[in-house]
């Protein structure tokens, strides 16, 4: 393999893994605090990425800036999803409550892919976005891709700051640690759980953006992409915030490597990778 | 009411249900073979799902092994019995293989790790094109077979149902219950818990696989999607939570239910019938706390025809 082949599926690698490590790290964030398997997040990750399109058909904003009006729109869809569906199952037992959050959380999946579908029709949609090409000798990089892989840089590292320094992002960790003893300590557990579920659909919405400038959106995505980044977040190890971020690029790369050498092969390494890790570390990477 | 034994009651319905054939047209029978198709995945995934508290998502790989594995045996020349046969024994042979491995994960990191089995399993099955035909699908040889399939599915069914309940009164359920419930203070009162919970894998791969079987005998062609796909991994598993994991008869009524539901909508409902459908299994899900079966109306009735469940 040429070394400008090489550095240009890194670059590929890296942003296909950021754009997985973006969304799974909102489920995970919304397991961690509220013990949900949310199968619904891939459904925010689909309407994200309709919106960025429809806005952009009407406007023909740069679609990153565009994105910056996703995110509140996104986090009061999830803050609602979270008040309206999740809250009553707060009460059961942990394993009523697993059952119970995937019955609801994949029936309002298939609601929202069936209503979205009836309203947009179930064509894929692309924006074609494109920006002068930069290249640096023999290695080629869009910049739009670039643009992304920036984009995802500066907010992995407002989220970390976010989690680390604020009151709000110190007591999402707290409860993801330990519910009870967070709530024991005067931290309003069930708020948090609110809040976190606003965050981790607007990060899912987010994520949408890079789908429909990158590739194509329709409705069906939803539920394929909720069992990646389930992956993702189980190969990271559940719980743990971090790892998420490292499981997301590590699959990232492993499937574009993959499919330069075997495209059918491509989507299959994700699996195998899930596998084989669980298989040596039960906890995934980081658990 | 306690007149007729609940046996009797059970004897009844099965004639019942056998004679179906004999004044059904060929559209109730086909619908009557996917119920019972669903019937039997939902209650032998209930078997670790519910009484041994493995979330097994990855239940649906059973029915598509079996599915392939039936087929290739079919098309090698073998008799219909020895194939049905063979394929039982290549599930279980699969189910003990991956039962250690995944049988280390706990909790969620279970059901994600068997999901990605499928997962895993259905694009193997469309990049090992020497073996599966890829994405062209496996074919068998064709034939009328309604009638025969009906009655292999409505045996099937039945005996995977009589298992569950024979499980659920014996040693082997209080072991998986115990395992359940706590498995370490199970593994510290001396209950093999890893045996247990291979043979509970085992015993439920063996009645998807020859569902499996029957499926691709009675449509003539799978391919990786089919048999793989979202809807088969999924459906079983909502039917049994939302009857009642863990209980006998309650994946039956959640089958049951689905399945009606799910006809009705698309029969008579012209648009959105996947998202009345969605809010059906949400509804259930937020306010039916256990399943139907556990509900005190349902309970009642069924006290009242004399099975009692727990």
């Amino acid at each position: 393999m040429p070394a400008s082949v090489f550095v240009q599926l890194l670059i590929a690698g890296i942003l296909q893994g950021g754009v997985y490590a973006l969304a799974a790290f909102g489920l995970s964030l919304i397991f961690g605090v509220s013990n949900v398997l949310n199968l619904a997040h891939g459904q925010f990750l689909m309407l994200g990425a309709l919106a960025v399109f429809f806005i952009f058909s009407f406007t023909e904003l740069n679609p990153f800036l565009i994105s910056i009006l996703i995110i509140p729109l996104f986090f009061l869809a999830g803050s609602l999803f979270e008040r309206g569906l999740i809250r009553r199952l707060m009460s059961r037992l942990p394993h009523e409550q697993v059952e119970a959050s995937i019955l609801v959380t994949l029936g309002a999946a298939l609601a929202i892919q069936d209503i979205t579908s009836f309203l947009w029709g179930s064509e894929d949609k692309g924006i074609s976005y494109f920006l002068p090409t930069i290249h640096v000798g023999d290695i080629y990089v869009s910049s739009v891709r670039l643009l992304g892989l920036v984009f995802i840089i500066l907010l992995t590292v407002a989220l970390h700051f976010y989690l680390k320094k604020t009151y709000l992002g110190k007591s999402i960790r707290a409860v993801t640690q330990n519910r009870k003893g967070a709530s024991l300590v005067g931290i309003n557990a069930s708020r948090v759980s609110t809040i976190t579920f606003g965050i981790g659909t607007a990060l899912a919405a987010l994520a949408g953006v890079f789908y429909v400038i990158l590739y194509t959106v329709s409705p069906e995505i939803g539920i394929p992409l909720t069992i990646k980044y389930l992956c993702v977040i189980v190969l990271g190890g559940l719980g743990s915030l971090y790892g998420t971020l490292v499981g997301g690029t590590i699959l990232g790369l492993t499937e574009v490597f993959t499919s330069y050498f075997s495209p059918h092969w491509g989507g299959t390494s994700a699996y195998l990778l899930l596998v084989v890790v669980l298989l040596i570390r039960p906890k995934g990477l980081f658990g | 009411m306690q007149f007729f034994p609940l046996r009797a009651k059970i004897l009844i319905l099965l004639a019942i249900i056998a004679t179906v054939p004999l004044y059904a047209g060929s559209y109730s029978l086909t619908f009557m073979i996917i119920l019972l198709m669903y019937t039997t995945l939902a209650e032998s995934y209930d078997i670790v799902g519910g009484y041994l508290g493995y979330m097994n998502m990855g239940h649906a790989s059973f029915f598509g092994v079996g599915a392939y594995s039936f087929g290739l045996l079919l098309n090698s020349g073998m008799a219909l019995p020895l194939s049905f046969l063979f394929t039982a024994l290549i599930v279980a042979a699969f189910a003990l293989l991956i039962s250690y491995p995944f049988f280390r994960l706990k909790g969620a990191y279970f059901a994600l790790a068997t999901f990605g089995l499928i997962k895993l399993l259905e694009l193997l099955a469309f990049n090992l094109k020497g073996l599966t035909g890829g994405s062209e699908g496996l074919t068998v040889s064709s034939g009328y077979r309604v009638i025969p399939v009906y009655y292999m599915s409505l045996i099937l069914c039945a005996a995977t149902i009589y298992t569950v309940y024979r499980i659920s009164r014996s040693r082997l359920g209080l072991a998986l219950i115990s395992i359940r419930e706590d498995e370490e203070v199970a593994r510290a009162f001396g209950v093999n818990t890893y045996r247990y919970k291979a043979i509970a894998l085992i015993i439920s791969s063996i009645f998807a696989g020859l569902a499996g079987g029957i499926f691709i005998w009675n449509i003539i062609f799978i391919n990786p999607t089919g048999v793989f796909g979202l809807e088969i991994a999924l459906v079983p598993i909502a039917m049994a939570l939302l009857g009642g994991s863990g209980t006998v008869i309650g994946p039956v009524v959640g089958a049951i239910f689905i399945t009606l539901v799910e006809e009705f909508l698309w029969t008579e409902v012209p648009y959105l019938h996947l998202a009345v459908y969605g809010m059906v299994i949400a509804f259930v899900g937020l306010y039916m706390r256990g399943g139907l079966v556990r509900t005190k109306a349902a309970r009642s009735l069924l006290n009242r025809l004399g099975w009692v469940e727990e």
